[in-house]
C-alpha cells in the first residue's frame, strides 16, 4: 500500500474519496447526527414546549432490563443466524468458484443473486404460507412420510432464523465467492501436485485466501440482523419480540424519538465493539 | 466426477431449493383464487387480470425499476472509487472512514429514515424522487464499498507497479489492470445497489411525494388493509423478467469471471 | 330526499366557483374510504377537485408527517384521541361548519365531543366510529361467547390472538379486570392479566390482512378485532362473527380535520361534506364500512346491514367506552409494560 506523500497522490486520493463521503455525510451522517443530538434531548422539542439536554435515555437502557434482555437476544439471533449463513453459504461459493466452469457457473451465479431481487415482505409472508401449521411444508412432508407429523414452525424462533437466514444468504454466498474466484488456480494445482490434501488446500490455502470475503459477508449479515424487525414481528408471533422491535415501537407507537434514537445509538456502538474485538482474533486467525 | 464433487454440487442444489421455496410459493400463490393465500390451491389468472388493471401497482413498479438502475449507477461509480483509494493508499483517519461506513448498515433503516426526512427537510431538499434517489444511493454506498474492497483484497499490488515500470501511465493502469481485475467485485457491488433500492421501503416511505410511490411502499402501506394476490402477481413478472435480463447479459458477457 | 339536494348543493357550490379546480391531498390509512374509486371520480365530476392521497401507518406517524410536511395535507383522518394533541401543537384550522351541509346529521355526542371541539371551534368533523372488540371463528364455537374472559380459556390455549398494540393490550386487560380504560386504577391488576394471557396466544396481529390470513389458515378461534373489519372479512366469506362482550367494548371515534397549513381549505371542507354524505355511506358500507357517525347516513342503511343490526342496536350502544385522549406518559408507561411482557416471553 503506498503512503500519501506527494501531493499529486493527496489530490487523487480526495478526488476518488469525497464523492462517497460527501454523499454520505449529507444523506447520513448530518441526519444521524441531529438523531444524535435528539437522543440527549428530554424531550421532543415542539410537542410540549419545554425540553433540555439529558443523558437519561442512555440511563433507560441501563435501568429497564427489557432493553438489555432484547439486546442480547438480538445479539444471539445475529450470531445464529450469521453461522448458518457461514456454513451453508461457504461450501456454495466454494462449489460454484472452484468446481463448475464456464457457462453454467454464470447461469447458477445469477440464480443465487436472483431471489435477492423479490420484495422482502411479498417473501416473508411466502414463509409464513411455507411453514404455517398444515401449511406446504408440513403437507409435503406428510405426502412424502408414512407418519403423521407436526411441525409448528411458524411462530417460533427457528421461522425468524429460517427467513433471516434466507434473506441474507446471498451476501455471504456472493462475497466468499469473489474472493475465490480470485484465487488462481495455478496454486492450487502447484499444491495438489506437492501432494497437499484436499482439506489440507482448504484449511491452507483456499480458507485464508478467502477470509476477507467471507468476513465482510458475516459482517454485512450479522450487523443488519442485530436490528432487524420486520421478519421477528411477522415470522415470530408471541415469540418475535427483539430488540430492533422496541426501536421501531418508540417511533411508531410513542413519539419518543429521544429514547428510540438512544436505543439505536447503543445498538451501533455494542456492534462496533463486538467488530472492533472480533478483528484482532481474525487478523490472527489469517496469517 | 468425484464423489466430493457430486456432494458439493447436491449441497449447491439444495441451497438453491432453499433460496427459491419462497420465491416459487409467491408465483404459485399469485395463480392461486383465494385472496387470503388459502390452501388448497385453486388455479386463476384473476390477479394477473386484475393487477394489468391497476395503474397504481404497474407505476409503482416502473418508478421502482428506474430508481433502481440510478442508484445503481450512482451507487457503483462513487462506491468503486472510494473502494480504490481505501485499499491503494495509507493516510491518517483511514480507520475512521472505513468504520463510518457501518452506521448506515447498522442503525435500523427506520431510524435513518426519520433523520432524512427531518434533515432534508430543514435544508430544503423535501421531498420526491430525487431525495429518494439521494437516500437510496447513501445506502447502497457501504455495500459497494465492502464487497468492492473484499474483491481488492485479492489484488497484488505488484501487477499495477510491473505494469507502471513498463511505463503505463497512472490512468491506464487503472483501465487496464486494476479495473478488469475488480470487476467482478464492481458488477457484485452493483447487484446489491440495485437489491438495497429495489426493495428499500423505508426511506422511501418517508421520501417520496404522495401519488409518487414505489412498489415496496405500495406493498408496505398495503399490509395494514391486506394485499391481494396482485402484488405476488407483478412480483413473478418482475423477477421473471430479471432473469431473462440477467441471463441475456451473461451470455454476452463474462462477469461470472474465468480469467 | 335529503341526500340529492345536498349533492345539488354541493354541485352549486362548485359551479359557483367555477374553474376553481384544486388537487385536495388527503393523509389517511389505505383503504379507509377517502380512497375509493368510484367515489373520487364521482367526486371530481360534481366539484372538480382531483384527490390525491397519502397513506400513513401509525397515528403517530400522521402526526409526524403534519408536523414535518406544512401545506403538504388538505384533509387528514384523525382518531379523536389524537385530535386535542394536534390541535394544542397548532397543527389543526378551524373548520367552517356552515359550508358542510352535512354537518346537520351528526349527533350532538359525536360533534361535541370535547376532543374535536376547542373554544367553541370545530377542529375534527366526526366521520367514522367502531368497537375493538372480540371476533370468533364460528366454526369453533357452538354458542358464541358473552364475556371476555373467552380469551384467557384454557379451552382455546394457543389459539387466541390480540393485536401488538400497547394500548389495545392495556385497555383489553381493563376490560377484563372490570376497570375503566380511560382511568386505570390497577395497572398491576392489568398487567397480571395480560401475562396470564401470553401463554393463550398464538400470535399477535398487527393488520387487517395478518388477522384474515391467520383466520383464513385456521391457525385462530378467538382474536380481538375492529367493528368494520369484522364485517368486511365476514363479507369476504371468512366464518367470522363479532362479538361485543358483557365487560364492554372499546369504542374509538375518526374524524376528518383540516391542517393549519393546507392551500385549500375551501376544497377540503367541501371533500369532507362528500365523506359524511349518506348516499356515500350507503354505498361504501356495501364494500364493508366501519359506523358513520352522521345518524342520517346511519339511518339511511338497509336493516341487515352489519352497521345498523349490531352497532345500531341500543343494548351495544350502551357497552361502548369511548377511548379519552391519553398524555405521553401514560401512553409510554403502557408501552414498557407492554413491552416488560413481551420480552418475557
Amino acid at each position: 500500500m503506498a503512503q500519501v506523500a506527494h501531493a499529486s497522490d493527496r489530490r487523487r486520493l480526495f478526488a476518488l474519496l469525497s464523492p462517497a463521503y460527501l454523499w454520505l455525510t449529507l444523506a447520513v451522517f448530518l441526519p444521524l447526527s441531529a438523531m444524535l443530538f435528539f437522543s440527549v434531548l428530554s424531550d421532543m422539542p415542539g410537542a410540549d414546549g419545554g425540553w433540555g439536554l439529558t443523558l437519561g435515555n442512555y440511563a433507560a437502557f441501563l435501568e429497564n432490563p427489557t432493553y438489555s434482555t432484547l439486546l442480547w437476544k438480538s445479539l444471539k439471533l445475529g450470531a445464529t443466524v450469521t453461522f448458518f449463513c457461514v456454513i451453508i453459504g461457504y461450501p456454495c461459493a466454494l462449489v460454484l468458484a472452484k468446481s463448475i466452469r464456464g457457462r453454467s457457473r454464470e447461469a447458477l451465479f445469477l440464480l443465487v443473486i436472483l431471489p435477492f431481487w423479490s420484495n422482502s415482505l411479498v417473501r416473508i409472508f411466502s414463509w409464513a404460507i411455507v411453514l404455517r401449521g398444515n401449511g406446504v411444508l408440513e403437507r409435503a412432508l406428510n405426502w412424502v412420510l408414512p407418519f403423521d407429523i407436526r411441525l409448528n414452525l411458524m411462530f417460533t424462533t427457528e421461522a425468524v432464523t429460517i427467513g433471516l437466514v434466507h434473506s441474507y444468504l446471498p451476501y455471504v454466498i456472493l462475497t466468499s465467492y469473489l474472493a475465490l474466484q480470485a484465487i488462481d488456480d495455478d496454486i492450487l494445482d502447484a499444491a495438489r501436485s506437492m501432494g497437499a490434501s484436499k482439506l489440507t488446500i482448504l484449511r491452507r490455502l483456499l480458507l485464508p485466501l478467502s477470509l476477507p470475503g467471507l468476513l465482510a459477508g458475516a459482517v454485512l449479515v450479522f450487523v443488519p440482523v442485530v436490528g432487524s424487525f420486520m421478519e421477528p414481528r411477522i415470522l415470530g408471533g408471541r415469540m418475535g419480540t427483539y430488540y430492533g422491535t422496541v426501536i421501531e415501537d418508540q417511533f411508531v407507537a410513542v413519539y419518543n424519538w429521544p429514547l428510540g434514537a438512544a436505543l439505536s445509538f447503543i445498538l451501533l456502538a455494542v456492534v462496533l465493539v463486538i467488530l472492533g474485538a472480533a478483528s484482532p482474533a481474525l487478523r490472527k486467525a489469517r496469517t | 466426477m468425484t464423489l466430493l464433487a457430486l456432494a458439493g454440487r447436491v449441497w449447491l442444489g439444495l441451497v438453491l431449493l432453499f433460496l427459491y421455496a419462497p420465491i416459487l410459493m409467491m408465483a404459485a400463490m399469485s395463480f392461486n383464487a383465494s385472496p387470503f393465500y388459502q390452501l388448497p390451491f385453486e388455479f386463476s389468472t384473476k390477479w394477473y387480470a386484475d393487477m394489468a388493471g391497476n395503474d397504481q401497482i404497474i407505476d409503482a413498479a416502473l418508478r421502482s425499476v428506474l430508481i433502481a438502475f440510478v442508484v445503481t449507477a450512482i451507487a457503483t461509480a462513487v462506491g468503486t472509487a472510494a473502494s480504490i483509494a481505501l485499499f491503494r493508499y495509507d493516510f491518517p483517519g483511514k480507520r475512521v472512514l472505513q468504520v463510518l461506513l457501518f452506521p448506515p448498515i447498522a442503525i435500523p433503516w427506520l431510524i435513518t429514515g426519520t433523520a432524512m426526512l427531518v434533515f432534508f427537510f430543514s435544508i430544503g431538499i423535501g421531498r420526491g424522487t430525487p431525495a429518494v434517489i439521494i437516500g437510496h444511493v447513501a445506502l447502497a454506498l457501504p455495500y459497494v464499498i465492502v464487497t468492492v474492497t473484499a474483491r481488492l483484497s485479492a489484488f497484488d499490488v505488484t501487477l499495477e507497479e510491473a505494469a507502471r515500470s513498463m511505463g503505463a501511465g497512472q490512468w491506464t493502469v487503472l483501465r487496464r489492470v486494476t479495473l478488469p481485475f475488480i470487476a467482478p467485485g464492481i458488477v457484485a457491488g452493483g447487484l446489491f445497489a440495485f437489491a438495497v433500492s429495489f426493495d428499500q421501503f423505508v426511506v422511501s416511505y418517508f421520501l417520496s411525494k404522495p401519488g409518487d410511490t414505489t412498489l415496496p411502499v405500495l406493498i408496505y402501506t398495503a399490509i395494514r388493509k391486506g394485499f391481494t394476490p396482485e402484488i405476488n402477481a407483478i412480483s413473478t413478472i418482475i423477477i421473471t423478467v430479471s432473469m431473462a435480463v440477467m441471463f441475456l447479459a451473461a451470455r454476452k458477457s463474462n462477469f461470472g469471471g474465468d480469467r | 330526499m335529503k341526500t340529492r339536494t345536498s349533492l345539488i348543493a354541493l354541485t352549486a357550490v362548485a359551479l359557483a366557483s367555477a374553474a376553481h379546480a384544486d388537487e385536495i391531498r388527503v393523509l389517511n390509512w389505505q383503504g379507509y374510504g377517502t380512497d375509493l374509486d368510484w367515489s373520487l371520480e364521482a367526486f371530481e365530476e360534481a366539484t372538480g377537485h382531483t384527490v390525491v392521497h397519502e397513506y400513513f401507518n401509525s397515528e403517530q406517524e400522521m402526526l409526524t408527517k403534519m408536523r414535518t410536511n406544512p401545506g403538504a395535507y388538505d384533509v387528514v383522518l384523525i382518531n379523536a384521541a389524537y385530535t386535542t394533541q394536534a390541535y394544542d401543537e397548532g397543527l389543526l384550522a378551524p373548520i367552517d361548519t356552515s359550508a358542510i351541509d352535512n354537518y346537520a346529521g351528526v349527533p350532538a355526542n359525536f360533534a361535541e365531543d370535547p376532543a374535536l371541539m376547542h373554544e367553541g371551534k370545530v377542529y375534527g368533523v366526526p366521520w367514522t366510529w367502531g368497537l375493538t372488540a372480540i371476533a370468533i371463528n364460528s366454526n369453533s364455537f357452538d354458542e358464541a361467547p358473552t364475556s371476555i374472559q373467552v380469551l384467557w380459556d384454557p379451552a382455546y390455549k394457543g389459539r387466541v390472538s390480540i393485536r401488538d398494540d400497547a394500548e389495545e393490550a392495556v385497555h383489553l386487560g381493563a376490560l377484563a379486570t372490570g376497570q375503566d380504560i380511560n382511568n386505570i386504577e390497577d395497572l398491576d391488576a392489568v398487567e397480571a392479566k395480560l401475562a396470564e394471557l401470553m401463554p393463550q396466544l398464538r400470535t399477535f396481529w398487527s393488520s387487517e390482512n395478518d388477522w384474515n390470513q391467520f383466520m383464513a389458515a385456521g391457525e385462530l378461534d378467538v382474536a380481538s378485532y375492529w367493528s368494520g373489519s369484522a364485517a368486511r372479512s365476514a363479507g369476504m366469506g371468512l366464518p367470522v362473527d363479532f362479538v361485543v362482550p358483557e365487560e364492554g367494548a372499546i369504542a374509538w371515534l375518526d374524524g376528518l380535520s383540516i391542517p393549519e397549513t393546507s392551500e385549500h381549505k375551501e376544497a377540503a371542507a367541501q371533500f369532507i361534506d362528500w365523506m359524511i354524505d349518506p348516499e356515500f355511506y350507503v354505498q361504501w358500507d356495501e364494500e364493508g364500512a366501519p359506523a358513520s357517525a352522521n345518524a342520517e347516513a346511519a339511518a339511511a342503511l338497509p336493516d341487515d346491514a352489519f352497521n345498523k343490526r349490531v352497532l345500531g342496536d341500543p343494548d351495544v350502544a350502551a357497552l361502548a367506552r369511548f377511548r379519552a385522549p391519553m398524555d405521553d406518559e401514560t401512553r409510554e408507561t403502557y408501552l414498557a409494560l407492554w413491552q416488560s411482557l413481551k420480552a418475557a416471553q
